[in-house]
């Protein structure tokens, strides 16, 4: 673990590290000059090779956006929050006479609080725009769809099986499922049409760290 | 003096201006940057977002083939960078290969994560029909590195082709060439090493 990175470096630049072995480089080398240093070499050869690769342009963003992912999904998770509060709100006249629709306001109105309040992970699904945000133990999830124009079955690929998980329904063209009470799921699809349009996989946290 | 004054850049653009006792300075700006960026300091990480955009955007637009993929990679790279402040250190080097490398790996994880072929690999593909797309000054330096490439023995072309233009990790090449681990790594060393040298300055 405490070797240093030797050719490792030729690799780390040149992007044939995967990202296990490139976290163990980092770890490394922010301890070791000569290695921060041998990486530096390595990084400035590779970058002779990317600097002769065609140029594209594009205006930069006036400022630059330090932000996580999840400040960028906050934006999306806000507008599905308004478009639902705006859509319930007239059905608070008669939510005697629907009571499930209420219990749905309240989810999602738990779903915003959870994702605020809470520390989570999150894995973005291939295929799709679309991300899951979850609890570290697994006991909560929220899946949310960009550009969704039909709605999503979500499903728990679990031993061979597809578990209906419930609908992610479009709301303007952002999809949401909750899931406030669940156990770990280690892979979620979403179907369309009774086919997986998009898989994604979830990481925990092992249980033998210390 | 005054000429001097004339060129500094404006308020604002802040890694060529340092302020000693209420005098503007000029400072070797490349220094001035690596020890700014090194002590996680606000205006240098702006100044360097700045300066190297179009590097760092053509770099990851080579791997993943889109503008919008393109600019959201180069935003997550940059913000993965400004979160983690010991990142680098002044023992790396230069701040601009050290972004463009940062840049540049994200762009093939997330490459690697869909299963997708880089947009190097489709380009090698797609060759001769789509000479039209590059432009001239493109053409002349893909051949550069193509000489380049083609002046080292096979032995060390080949899996640095298999990294470079095939996003492969250098346990698939090692797999595909049935080759150990460690002949790999060091042949793709050596081929990156004579490779630059061969491109010289960029
Ligand atoms: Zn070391």
């Amino acid at each position: 673990m405490n070797a240093h990175i030797g050719d490792d470096a030729a690799l780390y630049a040149l992007g044939a590290l995967d990202d296990a072995e490139r976290a163990a480089v980092d770890a490394h080398v922010a301890g070791c000059a000569a290695c921060a240093g041998l990486l530096g070499e390595a990084e400035r050869d590779a970058t002779r090779l990317f600097a002769c690769e065609p140029q594209h342009h594009v205006a930069p963003p006036a400022r630059v956006r330090v932000q996580s992912t999840w400040t960028r999904w906050r934006a999306t998770v806000s507008a599905v929050a308004a478009i639902l509060i705006v859509g319930f709100l007239p059905s608070l006249y008669l939510w005697q006479q629907n009571r499930s629709m209420n219990a749905a306001m309240n989810a999602q109105a738990a779903a915003m609080h959870r994702l605020a309040s809470a520390s989570f992970r999150s894995a973005d699904f291939s295929g799709r725009r679309a991300r899951v945000m979850y609890a570290r133990d697994g006991s909560w999830y929220v899946v949310i769809v960009r550009d969704a124009r039909r709605a999503l079955r979500v499903v728990w690929m679990h031993d061979g099986n597809a578990i209906d998980l419930g609908a992610a329904v479009p709301h303007g063209n952002v999809a949401m499922l909750y899931l406030p009470h669940s156990h770990v799921m280690h892979r979620l699809a979403l179907m369309e049409g009774g086919r997986v349009v998009a898989e994604a996989q979830l990481a925990y946290e092992s249980k033998s760290q210390p | 003096m005054t000429a001097r004054a004339a060129t500094l850049p404006p308020p604002g653009f802040g890694p060529l201006l340092r302020r000693s006792g209420g005098s503007v300075q000029v400072s070797s700006a490349d220094e001035s940057l690596e020890e700014g960026f090194a002590a996680h300091r606000r205006w240098a990480f702006d100044a360097a977002y700045r300066r190297y955009f179009p590097l760092l955007y053509s770099s990851a637009y080579n791997v993943l083939g889109n503008a919008e993929d393109a600019r959201d990679c180069v935003h997550d790279a940059l913000a993965r960078v400004w979160r983690s402040p010991h990142a680098y250190t002044r023992a790396r080097g230069a701040v601009r290969s050290f972004l463009v490398v940062c840049v540049r790996n994200e762009a093939i994880s997330r490459v690697r994560a869909s299963g997708r072929r880089t947009r190097l690999a489709e380009r090698l593909a797609a060759e001769p029909h789509e000479h039209d797309e590059l432009r001239i000054t493109d053409t002349l330096e893909r051949d550069r590195v193509r000489a380049a490439l083609a002046a080292l023995p096979p032995e060390q072309r080949t899996p640095l082709e298999l990294a470079y233009y095939g996003g492969k990790t250098h346990t698939e090449i090692s797999r595909e060439l049935d080759a150990p681990l460690g002949t790999v790594k060091s042949r793709i060393a050596i081929g990156l090493r004579k490779l630059a040298a061969a491109l010289g300055e960029p």
